[in-house]
């Protein structure tokens, strides 16, 4: 994944995102899904590549941006693992998951692994509260999760 | 008609508004927090909660509207809780840090607190953590004591229309920033530190050395920095001014003002102010003392008018001199030494292009309003970008944007390039405007119905539109496409008010005269009021005051005796019959037949064209007498030198581009003796008795001499000005419709338009920056740190081609000289463009341009040969 949009790869896509909405400011959501699709997480440039792809103010793009944890403006590993940590999942055993990712991978919330290759976040409820604990590598759900099946599962990402 | 009863009192109202505002009306005070009369309503903050009868719960008073028979109560038991409770919630996470917040005194939370009593917190919650950001050079933005209120956001979105700014992150982590996080690289009005209620974003000038109780008098004045003329409020504690500021309501500006009128007053306080007179004594500038320089300045120019006449001698007056100076600085030349020789740098632009359509339209052709301008049903800017030379005009634009106007940009303009605008920008690169706008009005002659209103008139100008190039050929000349033009002409079709804005672009051209044919034309056939952008406070009265060769007081011609003899019977002395010299002639006379110069209030040196050779020619004269409050380039070159006044410093008044009269209020003086008396003093040497006690006696006279000016008192200028007409009587050149129609060429006469230029050829452009009017602004440290310096502005596209990257030192030549500066790279601007501002005494653009005169306006337009550009 490279780091931020630049003249070698610009921020693709976004024309056709417009033509689905009337307005550019309704197609902000989706146009910042496809930016960090793209390059992992939300630049400073990328976020610049949005607001002038759809004519709109930077900061209203970075204040939008900002609400919202999963659109992370941090620089991550190559795939981001957010863990729920919120009650259903902290009852069924969130903290031995975070626990075992430290353990094994020697990472912790807002930490990146030394290979570069996992960023551990922590997040709110991802709607699997039946399932959990839960979480999202990149955007792929994971629930049941066990000490055990974490590491199978990470396992499966290079 | 509808009846409230408001703690118990019936009041009626005749519309539904907020229970605020009615509240308010009737002498109730409701507290509020995020509420800003300025501001679109949020109904956020929970301050203004009042009961309402019959509602079960409390209502925001700032969004709630009254409905006829509510009864609401603003102060009961239950409200004064809630309220408190509100301020107890705020103050979980705020600082506390009174004793040192530049706000204290002023601050909305301090004062609720205190009315509310909400001392004592019950919650133990640590307190939110931001640093303070001072690494801005105008703003300091302290988050832990944000309260969210937004009004700092709304501002900045929905009323400067830069939208720099924005809430960031969510919960206790919200606060607001740039998008950079850092420096705000935004428009600097710092319109957000007027309306942030708490010390949370503030202006980094007064840090700390502002405490409002301390403040020893606040002076309402106006602004001098461009044509606008906002109302600024001058806060002074020992001898110095600590804070500029506007209200709500205040003036033509309404509370709002831009970075130049905020931030722009430290060069009043510069240590390089001049403080005593000079003279040159064996080449080297001298102090002297005010008597010598008086007695030498006038004994050398009545010496000069006795061995060459009165017509070698000369004067230039800038546009920052208040009404009475420039008045009788036209005196003094016109009846102490006999000469119409008077110009100024009204000349460059305002002056002529104002002629013509006065001829058109009469005396008050310019005379409208802004706050009109977002009232019009379609809004035309043509070539002069007003968000930067004339900002708060701007906004008023920016506003017609946002209510759905039909805004039209002609050419290539800045500062509405994000706001809803339909664009007509020519592909061939700036200085097409001509160009399009024919193809416009050919169109819109087509097919518009005309009002009926001055047939002849609209015989004349649709004789005159069939001659002009329609939008295929305009297509051809510009690249804007024919299609845009007929689609912006149809969409003009039913409008029946308009807005048109034009500036110097328009008039310091070949075309000026089609330019302004054309302004009328639209002007007449969408019921427009037209607005000449001014980039100085009182250009209007140079013109109106008599500052210039062929208009005496009133702009009255001074080849008409009766208007003559008017005057010499006020000033006891004869006036010359015969028009002088425009502003390029006398500098081009200089040492032939102009042996003299008197310069007021400007620099020739620097702020004309083709400076190398306007030096030469200055360097020719016999005798040259600057008044200025900076060792200016002219003054450098001065046999006497008068140090003059700043703004803050005087009284008198400024006419602004609306023809309002406004007036100007002393603040502080420290040293130095007023621009008038200076002026009388030399004008009592030569023969010009004076018997002025101030400026009011001054204006007086100018009532007396000047027809429009007529009945006019000085006193009687109240806040919010005179407006035109003003009580005396217009010039009545061409009030009868055959006359107006008389000044269009007969039909069959075509049109001359310069040719397109060369769309593969770089052009040089005038660049006005936001933040610098000529070289006052940039004795404001505040203003030079937010630019830096002089830079030069290409597209990225054109910075690639030539081998130059953002930031690159560029050497820029042309035939008449060259300069270094930095290269700065921006996306959006036209391809074939160099943009250089002839604000700073390095690098200037008038080192690089050259000029030639309009033959009948004699206004000098812009010429550039040989243009070269090199990284450096
Ligand atoms: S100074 Fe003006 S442009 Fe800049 S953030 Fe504040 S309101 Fe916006
Ligand atoms: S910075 Fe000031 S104006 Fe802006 S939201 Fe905070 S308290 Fe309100
Ligand atoms: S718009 Fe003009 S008059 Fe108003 S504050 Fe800015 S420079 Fe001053
Ligand atoms: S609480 Fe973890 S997914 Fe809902
Ligand atoms: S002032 Fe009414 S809700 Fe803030």
């Amino acid at each position: 994944m490279s780091p931020a949009p630049s003249a070698e790869k610009p921020l693709a896509g976004l024309e056709e995102i417009k033509k689905n909405y009337p307005a550019s400011s309704a197609a902000l959501m989706p146009a910042l899904y496809e930016a960090r699709r793209q390059f992992g997480w939300l630049s400073p440039e990328a976020l610049s590549a949005v607001a002038d792809a759809l004519n709109l103010p930077k900061a209203a793009v970075r204040s939008t941006a900002s609400f919202y944890g999963m659109f992370n403006q941090g620089k991550t590993g190559r795939h981001l693992v957010r863990i729920c940590t919120n009650v259903a999942c902290m009852v069924l055993g969130a903290g031995s998951v975070l626990e075992k990712l430290e353990a094994r991978y020697g990472l912790t919330p807002g930490g990146t692994s030394r290979d570069g290759r996992f960023s551990l976040a922590v997040t709110e409820c991802i709607g699997a509260c039946d399932k959990g604990p839960a979480m999202l590598v990149d955007d792929d759900m994971h629930t049941d999760l066990t000490g055990e099946r974490i590491t199978e599962v990470l396992e499966r990402y290079e | 008609m509808m009846t409230l009863t408001i703690n118990g009192r019936k009041v009626e109202l005749e519309a539904p508004v907020t229970i605020l505002e009615a509240a308010k009306r009737n002498g109730i005070d409701i507290p509020t927090l995020c509420h800003h009369p300025a501001l679109e309503l949020w109904g956020g903050c929970r301050m203004c909660l009042v009961e309402v009868e019959k509602m079960p719960r409390l209502q925001t008073a700032c969004t709630v509207r009254v409905a006829d028979g509510m009864a609401v109560r603003t102060e009961t038991p239950r409200v004064v809780a809630a309220r408190k409770a509100i301020l107890e919630f705020l103050l979980i996470n705020h600082p506390l840090e009174c004793p040192t917040c530049d706000k204290a005194g002023i601050c909305a939370l301090q004062d609720l607190t205190v009315r509310y009593g909400a001392v004592a917190g019950r919650f133990e919650e640590g307190k939110r953590v931001f640093p303070e950001v001072v690494d801005d050079p105008v703003i300091v933005r302290n988050m832990k004591r944000c309260i969210m209120c937004t009004r700092c956001v709304r501002m900045c979105d929905g009323v400067q229309g830069a939208s720099a700014i924005g809430v960031i992150e969510k919960g206790a982590r919200s606060h607001i920033e740039p998008f950079s996080g850092g420096r705000y690289n935004c428009e600097y009005c710092g319109n957000c530190l007027a309306v942030c209620p708490v010390g949370a974003i503030m202006s980094k000038l007064h840090r700390y050395t502002y405490r409002p109780w301390q403040m020893e008098k606040t002076v309402k004045t106006i602004c001098s920095f461009c044509g606008v003329g906002c109302t600024l409020r001058l806060e002074v504690r020992d001898e110095s001014i600590k804070r500029v500021s506007a209200e709500f309501g205040d003036g033509v500006n309404n509370g709002l003002l831009c970075g130049r009128g905020r931030f722009g007053y430290e060069y009043v306080d510069s240590p390089e102010r001049l403080k005593t007179p000079m003279i040159r004594r064996d080449g080297r500038l001298e102090r002297a003392t005010w008597d010598e320089a008086l007695d030498y300045a006038a004994g050398r120019l009545l010496e000069i008018k006795k061995e060459n006449g009165g017509g070698a001698i000369g004067g230039i007056a800038g546009g920052r001199a208040t009404n009475e100076e420039i008045y009788l600085f036209q005196k003094l030349l016109r009846a102490g030494f006999g000469s119409n020789n008077i110009d100024s740098i009204a000349r460059l632009g305002l002056l002529p292009a104002q002629k013509i359509l006065e001829d058109i339209f009469g005396q008050g052709a310019v005379a409208n309003l802004i706050s009109g301008i977002p009232r019009s049903e379609a809004v035309l800017v043509v070539a002069s970008d007003p968000t930067r030379t004339n900002p708060v005009m701007g906004l008023e634009v920016r506003a017609a944007a946002r209510a759905g106007r039909k805004v039209i940009a002609i050419g290539h303009i800045d500062g509405l390039r994000r706001h809803r605008t339909r664009r007509l920008e020519a592909k061939t690169g700036p200085g097409q405007e001509t160009m399009i706008m024919a193809g416009l009005l050919s169109e819109l002659l087509k097919i518009k119905p005309l009002s009926g209103e001055n047939p002849e008139f609209e015989e004349a100008i649709k004789a005159w539109g069939k001659t002009l190039p329609g939008p295929d050929e305009v297509e051809k000349a510009t690249g804007v496409s024919a299609l845009l033009i007929s689609g912006t002409a149809a969409d003009l079709k039913d409008v029946s008010t308009s807005s048109i804005i034009a500036g110097r672009e328009l008039a310091s051209s070949m075309d000026i005269r089609t330019n302004m044919m054309m302004l009328a034309a639209l002007g007449y056939i969408l019921n427009s009021r037209i607005f000449l952008i001014s980039e100085h406070p009182n250009e209007q009265g140079l013109i109106e005051m008599g500052c210039s060769p062929e208009m005496l007081p009133g702009e009255r011609p001074v080849d008409v005796r009766t208007f003559r003899e008017k005057c010499e019977q006020a000033w006891g002395a004869g006036i010359n019959p015969e028009a002088g010299l425009t502003l390029m002639e006398m500098i081009e006379q200089a040492g032939a037949s102009i042996k003299a110069l008197y310069v007021m209030g400007e620099d020739p040196a620097f702020g004309l064209p083709s400076r190398g050779r306007v030096k030469e020619a200055l360097g020719r004269l016999d005798f040259l007498i600057v008044q200025d409050i900076f060792m200016t380039g002219t003054a450098a070159m001065a046999d006497v030198v008068f140090p003059a006044l700043a703004w803050s410093e005087k009284d008198g008044t400024y006419t602004n581009l609306e023809k309002r009269i406004q007036r100007l209020k002393k603040a502080v003086i420290k040293e130095g003796i007023e621009d008038w008396r200076i002026l009388a003093e030399i004008g009592k040497r030569a023969g010009l008795p004076s018997r002025y006690r101030g400026v009011a006696d001054i204006f007086r006279e100018i009532a007396q001499v000047s027809p429009i000016h007529a009945g006019l008192g000085f006193e009687s200028i109240e806040e919010g000005g005179v407006l035109w007409p003003y009580k005396g009587k217009p010039l009545s050149v061409s009030s009868s419709p055959s006359s107006a129609a008389g000044r269009f060429p007969g039909s069959g006469k075509a049109v001359s338009i310069s040719p397109p230029p060369d769309r593969n050829v770089l052009k040089l452009v005038l660049d006005k920056p936001l933040l610098h009017s000529g070289t006052l602004s940039t004795h404001s440290d505040a203003l030079m740190d937010l630019t830096g310096g002089p830079e030069a502005r290409l597209c990225p596209e054109t910075g690639g081609k030539l081998g130059i990257a953002d930031g690159d030192a560029v050497k820029v030549s042309t035939g008449e000289g060259q300069i270094s500066l930095r290269a700065r790279l921006e996306s959006g601007l036209p391809e074939d463009a160099l943009f250089i501002s002839n604000d700073f005494r390095e690098a200037g653009a008038f080192e690089l341009f050259g000029y030639q005169l309009e033959p009948e306006s004699k206004t000098p337009v812009l010429t550039v040969q040989n243009l070269k550009v090199e990284r450096l």
